[in-house]
């Protein structure tokens, strides 16, 4: 039987579990969070509003946030627009990608000034469906800062067909 | 039911009902919030913009980032929580369905149960389109 990009995708997948990875989101900075929020349609000062007294970080902004200022450079991009490391091993395949859902369980309140930085592991690769079926990958990331530890808990599920 | 934005009732964890139900919020993300929302979160993924390329991926058109609807569902959770955002202190949900640009898309939800303990309140939290198609099925957990 000939190997697809999901089989090779998936046998990249199971050599990569366990494995931890490391990023930065660099430093929050209050006007992005309320640039996140207005882009979101929130409505309160509370968020949009960096001058507001009651001003807080919207709690999606940083575990929405695919990478930090500066952004990526070329190379990091694969042709679909998605980072090629952002999904654990589909690097250079022609798989189609979909978000599968997101469990956050919020341990602190991300502040302006925050420099976060993100820890990954890939915790479980699944084949599902009939046929060729597709790949559900499991990555769990905690986000948090060097002075502060962990101050959200996120694990992500993608779909690889 | 009350409508969409109004204000809830007071709240207090073990004065909340299993059953009862969750304000509704809705919400039609069009294209321009798209470009506003993937840029903010550095997000090139071209089934958000690119429509020939959704198409390709067996998609209608572009369609809404899993993270914006996240948000969605984390701004039902914290209006039920008096409009706090930092009441709601976990948030999971599994995408069901891919919703198009422009698409309304209301998220509905009830009270699953309270810990009087810790004050804790669980939601069960629905976002449907008009159709009733599902796109997310999820949960909040909220501090009132």
């Amino acid at each position: 039987m000939e190997t697809t990009a999901v089989d090779l995708a998936e046998e990249r997948a199971r050599a990569l579990v366990g494995r931890v990875e490391r990023r930065s989101l660099r430093v929050v900075r209050a006007g992005d969070a309320a640039e996140f929020a207005r882009a979101a349609g929130e409505t309160s000062r509370r968020l949009t509003d960096p001058d507001h007294a009651g001003f807080v970080v919207h709690p999606m902004y940083v575990v929405s946030l695919l990478r930090g200022a500066p952004g990526a450079a070329d190379e990091e991009y694969r042709p679909d627009g998605m980072y090629r490391d952002e999904v654990p091993g589909t690097d250079g395949l022609d798989v189609a990608l979909m978000a599968g859902g997101q469990d956050v369980r919020w341990t602190g309140d991300v502040r302006p000034g925050d420099a976060i930085e993100v820890r990954r592991t890939l915790t479980g690769v699944e084949r599902k469906g009939r046929g060729a079926g597709f790949l559900l990958l499991t990555v769990v990331k905690t986000y948090g800062t060097a002075e502060r530890g962990t101050l959200a808990e996120v694990t992500e599920r993608f779909i690889v067909r | 039911m009350r409508g969409p934005h109004e204000t809830p009732p007071p709240v207090g964890g073990a004065e909340r009902a299993a059953g009862e139900e969750v304000p509704p919020v809705e919400s039609a993300p069009d294209a321009v919030r798209l470009l506003r929302f993937g840029a903010i979160t550095r997000n090139a993924h071209r089934i958000h913009y690119d429509a020939e390329f959704a198409r390709s991926e067996g998609l209608d058109g572009p369609v809404v980032m899993a993270q914006l609807h996240g948000c969605l569902l984390h701004r039902a959770a914290a209006a039920f929580a008096r409009g706090d955002p930092g009441a709601v202190r976990a948030l999971g949900w599994q995408n069901r369905a891919p919703a198009r640009a422009g698409a309304r898309l209301v998220v509905t939800g009830t009270v699953r149960e309270t810990d009087e303990a810790t004050g804790e309140v669980t939601l069960d939290l629905e976002e449907r389109l008009d159709d009733g198609t599902v796109c997310c099925r999820g949960y909040a957990v909220v501090v009132p």
